[in-house]
């Protein structure tokens, strides 16, 4: 016993050392998988607050920059409406049956739809990390869970992945841990990745040679993955081919800017909870 | 100023400088990034390189894990950043003996700092433990050896304008103190 607490006494520090070094290496292994947790993460109060008041100092710089985001959804979404009055009850022809409470009693018209949009501010971003996160300022008070995913205007953004009660950190598609669904536009899937280098080249690998796609073509969302459907991804501006697999590794240019996002809207699908409870009762079996 | 007030004012301002100042700008060495990464310079093991001489190895251990991890909940990375620090505080004591002339107990009362060990020796302790630091928290967050240039690129890159930004820091606030002491 003594020569144990001798050999404690001067391995001190060395012990210290390999404890603190092993911890560190469980807190990473943890989060790689994908669970996480939370206090851990700049979703959490104390940061939170911290990161609003900053945003609240960079908030001004940005006004015309934002202001001209704004515009041109603005623009898009009057270009949307004006298709979409032709054919006004489209959605009543959705599968989907989760009424929209409606604000006006007199009125009996029911309304139908997957999607909610809750709109967040961003108030902290990177695109410099091999796993970038982005901090907006809504969370559960504001019905925001995990796994919602997150588009701006122009494109996809990420999936929530810690949410407190104000705050949320969203871990964007410029992920080497996330793969999204995609499809080209004649409907061929694949899976977007990030390399984890430049912030605006994105990959749609395992298509095969025979689909013919040029340069400009626009890759969209898949109803597979947790984001809405025909969401703009980007469009491709290289192609290249392996001869190894006869498969074509198409480089896209993100449709959203991730250095200078400002509002992006976190998307709640009504029907997420079901469709994962299927799912999963088909895993268990 | 008492040496525990200081240093922990010096917490507060370099993790304030890191997480609020430095995040933002992406840097890159030139405008079209042909392959080049973007990074972040890291200034905040600065704070365990500007701790007393006479600290010891068990308290430098704990601050350095304090600090990795308070830097971590910013930049959403459990545990990379407080993986490196502990590292480097923990290998500090030996950089120091093997660079001093002196034993660490005859400096009583000081931090480590260019007045009293010279710029040259001050600056291979930081630029060593900085680059220590950079490589087992790149090697960690990359966590892969299929693309070694690019992680040596993004290494180098971000040392030596981490170690520019360390500099800077020195010139702003190494006066500031001795005019007061």
């Amino acid at each position: 016993m003594r020569n144990f607490i001798l050999f404690i006494r001067r391995f001190f520090n060395l012990i210290l050392f390999l404890v603190l070094e092993i911890i560190c290496i469980v807190l990473i292994a943890r989060t790689n998988t994908m669970q996480g947790n939370d206090i851990m993460s700049s979703a959490n109060t104390a940061i939170g607050l911290l990161y609003q008041k900053q945003s609240d100092v960079k908030y001004y710089f940005g006004l015309k920059r934002m202001n001209d985001s704004l515009l041109n959804e603005n623009a898009r979404l009057r270009l949307m409406l004006s298709q979409k009055t032709e054919t006004y009850d489209t959605l009543a022809d959705s599968s989907v049956r989760v009424a929209i409470p409606s604000r006006d009693t007199n009125v009996k018209v029911v309304q139908y739809a997957d999607y909610t949009y809750h709109t967040a501010k961003v108030i902290n971003n990177s695109i410099s990390a091999a796993n970038n996160y982005i901090t907006i300022n809504r969370g559960t008070d504001d019905g925001i869970t995990k796994n919602m995913a997150v588009i701006s205007g122009s494109g996809i953004v990420g999936r929530v992945e810690h949410v407190s009660k104000h705050f949320a950190s969203v871990l964007s598609v410029l992920s080497v841990k996330q793969k999204v669904s995609a499809k080209l536009k004649d409907g061929t899937t694949g899976y977007i990745e990030w390399d984890g280098e430049k912030a605006d080249v994105l990959v749609l690998k395992d298509v095969p040679q025979q689909i013919k796609v040029k340069k400009g073509d626009s890759v969209f969302t898949t109803s597979y993955s947790f984001f809405p459907q025909n969401i703009l991804i980007g469009r491709i501006f290289k192609v290249a081919y392996l001869k190894k697999n006869n498969l074509q590794l198409l480089y896209l240019r993100p449709s959203n800017n991730f250095r200078n996002m400002q509002y992006v809207y976190v998307v709640e699908n009504k029907m997420m909870p079901e469709r994962m409870q299927l799912e999963d009762s088909i895993k268990a079996k | 100023m008492s040496i525990y007030l200081r240093n922990f004012l010096r917490f507060c301002l370099i993790v304030a400088l890191q997480v609020l100042v430095l995040d933002e700008i992406s840097l890159r060495w030139w405008t079209a990034p042909a392959g080049f990464p973007v990074f972040v310079p890291l200034i905040y093991p600065l704070f365990i390189l500007l701790l007393p001489f006479e600290t010891p190895v068990w308290l430098l251990l704990a601050l350095g894990f304090v600090l990795g991890l308070t830097v971590d909940s910013f930049m959403n990375t459990a545990g990379v950043h407080a993986c490196a620090t502990v590292l480097i505080a923990y290998l500090r004591t030996n950089v120091l003996h093997a660079l001093l002339p002196k034993h660490l107990s005859e400096y009583p009362n000081q931090s480590p700092g260019v007045k009293n060990m010279g710029w040259v020796p001050f600056l291979v302790y930081s630029s060593f433990l900085i680059l220590l630091h950079h490589i087992v928290y790149f090697t960690i967050e990359i966590w892969s050896v299929g693309n070694i240039g690019y992680l040596l690129l993004k290494i180098l890159a971000s040392a030596a304008t981490s170690i520019l930004f360390v500099i800077a820091y020195l010139l702003l606030f190494t006066r500031q103190v001795s005019a007061r002491n």
